[in-house]
């Protein structure tokens, strides 16, 4: 894994300028150090040496090869067509939580800005999905433009400053994502804190890779969500509904804590069962390093490859 | 309850201060909007009740310790009834009277109530104080007594502890009386008597009060339980059952109900250790019923061992009773009378008939011939066949009464039968001519006689019985005086006016004086005639020198006379030893006597304390049950002597536990300085206040960690 020279606080970046700029920033912070990103544009990119057997074609033989260890070896070529990307933002009430540092939907909001600044980067096409509130559900479809990140990352930055609203977890997006992309793979960001109760997100990500779509899930927490450093008599107030709790925070630290830790152990073995690319983050981690995480990832799994 | 500091309960205000907490830190708690408070809401159902339940707790004990801090702090304190006497602390006298008789083992809770007794002696002796001169005195009969005051408490509360119930009934009048004399000889001001005891009337003696008006003051303890019901077995005699076969023996068990409720008991005789009878008896309130049980001794016994129990009670001790059932050996005695009377009470034989067989009974032990002097001839070898003839082998003593001297040919025959073992009695009177006597009677007599003297010869009529001669100075250890103490007054109280008096001894072995009259003179001698005994009776054996015949001395005397002339012993089973009291042992030719009880102690006679006497006593009769004996003869052989053996029994008046009434206890003496004692006292609660206060904040402190 490349270092990183400095590394980004995600507050500090927050008090930064424009989305473009804070993604920008990222994406230059993620990709200083590394020679290539692996979300590729559409190229003929050489992946590979072969050892050269009967049949391969003559013109791919590697002749400077050839010259330096006397055996023919075939350059072997990664094609990638235009991907396509759909970015999901939860946009949940739950996501607006901050302990000490930002919102898990800021920093989701920036995790999916920089993927979209890569992208359009790459001239992928990426479209955007931010639920939470079905009755102002904001859908952005994908495009490759370099116009689009800006309507993209508007649209974005809208959502991110309303804050979280509302309790529709991201499944029935997906649904809907399901049914546009029914002919053509494509990769399907999400970012959430995954916090629905009937876990229809969790069986909506497994159909979709079921329907071979590449799908990532960014799962973001807050640090006081998975540490629980409470103390004292405390009124807790739920986000996404009325429910009030008045409790010694001590008391029920370690039930909360190993409630906890079987949620993320569920979401983790749920996805890597159903084949998705699961990256678990809280908000007090570096934004490159998130970023770089994904990216890595991706280049591990090689999405969409076809070797030529 | 009161409160010595009532001011200190204004702090009861203070118990505002834990709920103003628990209410303030309900509304001073922080606000936080939490995402994943569904993760909240499912620990909370599971710990919501337990966390309800530890807030409401620990404001309970916040609360309550609050209340008990300010309750200690106002010392409250109660009042109740006293249970013991209150006993003043410092330099005093004490006897601390402790009931140990056989009554106190009576079980109450399952425990005898001695343990409760000397558990709170102990407390008086504690309570006392060190400066305190204190004796324990027991009430059982008999029991030692110390000898003064003490401070070494220790030791005394070793002795509470050691102390268990005796066999003996309680002479609590005793021991009172015994205890003044304790606190007479002590310079202490305050002097005082503490009786533990069951109280009962029977060892009271409300006629002979322990002390004057000047006495100890006196405190009893109630220990009492409310009811003490009690049933014992309180006698057994044995008698010749011939309903029951040749062997046949009755058993008479007295039962008494010491109680005012009826009891149905279950009776059951054992014969050597195997029940061989069972009954039931039913007791009215207070009644006392004999039951008969006809049983016969196992094939080829003499003589048996017995008890009657009952159904056990919560005093065990006293439900059970022994006897020695022998199968009697009948003595046959030939009285010959020197004086024969029609008159029947001037008869020469009238009192030593009546004396041999009393009420003429079959059961009496002795079969009887009366014949006159002149009928003696009978014995003759001349009339031998004739319808006269007397065959002396029928016969175990011969007794002769005021008989006239005898022709030297018969008393040879005489002579000759007592030295084949037979016995003889002599007893001189009116007819006998001392010089005659000395003739041809000499063969017959340990000593010769010589002419009686009237010791009221010429005085007045009022002077009579001063002037006569009394029994003093006999062998307590012979068989003959067994049954008579050291002082038998049925005895020394016969007035003798005249005896004869002795001249040489003749020729007879292991002569020996039995008994002396106050002017020294013998009043019974014996001898030995080959293997035969004789005794002389230096005076009548009707009333005509005398007036033994009327004092009730004189059956016991004649009746143990008759079976130590014939060898044989009396029936121990007749005899009734209880507790405590010594018995006479014959000693016969054995070399070593060993006496065991039935809780395997006993004693060894041999060496001086056996050779050159007739009787051994034994005295470590301590518990109730049978006493074996078995002896060693000078062959060095070693049996068990069953005819030796006795039993040991219960004092039965110890058994009624009835209690005294307040006027039948001694009244507290004027002699003391004790104050009154006061009916409550005064207990202060504080102490147990701190201590729970203590309980609650280590359990606050527990609640606050979880």
């Amino acid at each position: 894994m490349p270092t990183l020279p400095e590394r980004i606080d995600p507050t500090q970046l927050a008090r930064l300028g424009n989305l473009p700029i804070k993604a920008r920033v990222i994406v230059q912070g993620a990709l200083s150090g590394m020679h290539r990103a692996s979300l590729h544009g559409s190229s003929v990119e050489f992946a590979e040496h072969k050892e050269y057997s009967p049949g391969d074609e003559m013109r791919h033989i590697d002749w400077k090869a050839y010259a330096k260890v006397d055996r023919y070896y075939v350059k072997r070529y990664e094609h990638e067509s235009q991907l396509t990307i759909y970015l999901v933002l939860d946009g949940s009430a739950s996501m607006a939580f901050a302990g000490d540092g930002i919102s898990k939907i800021e920093y989701a909001g920036l995790t999916l800005a920089a993927l979209a600044y890569l992208a359009i980067q790459q001239q992928d096409k990426v479209g955007l999905v931010a639920t939470g509130d079905r009755a102002i559900e904001t859908s952005v479809p994908p495009r490759a433009r370099s116009t689009h990140l800006h309507d993209l990352l508007a649209v974005l930055d809208s959502v991110m400053v309303r804050g979280g609203k509302g309790d529709e977890s991201p499944a029935a997006a997906l649904r809907r994502i399901a049914e546009l992309t029914r002919r053509k793979r494509a990769l399907i960001v999400v970012a959430s804190d995954l916090f629905d109760a009937e876990d229809e997100t969790l069986a909506m990500l497994a159909q979709l890779r079921a329907q071979r779509h590449d799908v990532s899930v960014l799962h973001v927490l807050d640090p006081h969500e998975t540490t629980f450093p409470y103390d004292g008599l405390t009124q807790f107030e739920a986000l996404e509904s009325t429910n009030k709790m008045l409790v010694n925070p001590i008391a029920i630290k370690r039930d909360y804590l190993a409630r906890m830790d079987a949620f993320l152990t569920k979401c983790r073995g749920t996805l890597a069962a159903g084949g998705v690319d699961y990256h678990f983050t809280t908000t007090d981690r570096p934004l490159e390093e998130t970023l770089l995480q994904l990216l890595i990832a991706r280049t591990r799994l090689g999405p969409v490859r076809r070797v030529g | 309850m009161g409160f010595l500091a009532p001011l200190m309960l204004a702090g009861l205000a203070a118990l505002a201060v834990p709920i103003g907490i628990h209410l303030i830190g309900r509304q001073r708690a922080k606000v936080v909007k939490f995402a994943a408070l569904d993760f909240l809401l499912a620990t909370k159902r599971r710990t919501a009740r337990r966390l309800r339940l530890r807030e409401r707790l620990l404001l309970i004990v916040r609360v309550v310790a609050c209340l008990a801090v300010v309750l200690a702090l106002a010392k409250p304190f109660t009042s109740c009834e006293r249970k013991g006497p209150q006993v003043t602390r410092g330099p005093q006298a004490v006897v601390l009277v402790i009931d140990d008789s056989f009554a106190s083992g009576y079980l109450v809770d399952d425990k005898p109530w001695l343990s409760r007794a000397t558990t709170e002696t102990r407390r008086i002796l504690q309570q006392l104080g060190p400066e305190a001169e204190v004796a324990i005195v027991r009430t059982t009969e008999g029991a030692d007594h110390p000898t003064e005051l003490t401070r070494d408490h220790l030791r005394l509360r070793d002795q509470l502890i050691a102390l268990e119930p005796s066999s003996r009934p309680a002479d609590t009048t005793r021991a009172l009386a015994r205890a003044a004399q304790l606190l007479a000889a002590s310079s202490h001001a305050r002097k005082t008597v503490y009786l533990v005891s069951l109280l009962a009337r029977s060892g009271i003696r409300p006629d002979d009060p322990p002390w004057g008006k000047d006495g100890p003051s006196f405190v009893t303890l109630d220990l009492r339980p409310q009811q003490m019901p009690n049933v014992a077995v309180t006698g057994l005699r044995v008698q010749a059952g011939p309903g029951a076969g040749t062997r046949g023996l009755a058993f008479d068990a007295e039962v008494a109900n010491f109680s005012d409720a009826p009891a149905k008991l279950e009776l059951s005789l054992s014969i050597a250790d195997r029940v061989v009878a069972r009954g039931l008896l039913d007791l009215a309130p207070n009644e006392r019923r004999s039951k008969r049980f006809l049983a016969s001794l196992p094939a080829g016994a003499r003589a048996s061992d017995a008890s009657v129990s009952i159904t056990g009670d919560a005093l065990a001790v006293d439900d059970r009773r022994w006897v020695r059932a022998s199968l009697r050996d009948e003595v046959r005695v030939l009285l010959v009378d020197g004086d024969p009377r029609t008159v029947r009470h001037d008869d020469e034989l009238f009192y030593v008939e009546a004396a041999l067989r009393p009420g003429d009974r079959e059961d009496s032990g002795t079969q009887v011939r009366s014949i006159t002097s002149e009928e003696l001839s009978g014995i003759d070898p001349k009339a031998k066949g004739t319808a006269n003839a007397i065959e002396l082998e029928n016969f175990d003593v011969i007794v002769l009464a005021n008989v006239p001297a005898q022709s030297a040919e018969r008393v040879n025959v005489i002579a000759q039968w007592v030295r084949a073992g037979g016995g003889i009695l002599v007893a001189p009177g009116d007819q006998v001519d001392p010089a005659a006597y000395d003739r041809t009677m000499l063969p017959l007599m340990p000593q010769s006689l010589r002419d009686p003297i009237d010791t009221t010869w010429g005085a007045q009529p009022d002077d009579k019985d001063s002037r006569a001669l009394r029994l003093v100075k006999w062998e307590a250890d012979h068989p003959i005086f067994t049954p008579f103490s050291k002082s038998a007054p049925e005895l020394a109280d016969a007035k003798y006016f005249k005896i004869s008096l002795l001249g040489p001894t003749t020729a007879t072995a292991d002569r020996k004086v039995l008994a002396r009259f106050t002017n020294g003179a013998a009043a019974m001698v014996e001898g030995s005639i080959g293997s035969g005994r004789t005794i002389l009776y230096t005076s009548t054996l009707d009333r005509d020198w005398n007036d033994l015949p009327i004092h009730p001395g004189f059956l016991p005397l004649m009746q143990q006379a008759m079976r130590h002339l014939a060898r044989k012993h009396a029936l121990f089973g007749e005899t009734t030893h209880v507790v405590g009291s010594s018995v006479a042992l014959p000693s016969g030719d054995l070399k070593k006597l060993e006496v065991r009880g039935p809780d395997g102690l006993g004693a060894a006679f041999e060496g001086d304390r056996l050779v050159g006497r007739s009787t051994v006593r034994f005295g470590r009769t301590d518990r109730p049950g049978i006493y074996k004996v078995t002896g060693t003869d000078q062959t060095g052989a070693t049996h068990e002597r069953d005819e030796l053996g006795f039993v040991v029994n219960l004092d039965p008046h110890g058994s009624d536990l009835t209690p005294a009434t307040a006027a039948e206890l001694p009244a507290s003496g004027t002699g003391s300085a004790t104050t009154p004692a006061d009916d409550s006292r005064r207990i202060e609660l504080w102490h147990a206040l701190a201590a729970a206060l203590l309980l609650l904040l280590l359990a606050e402190g527990l609640l606050v960690q979880r």
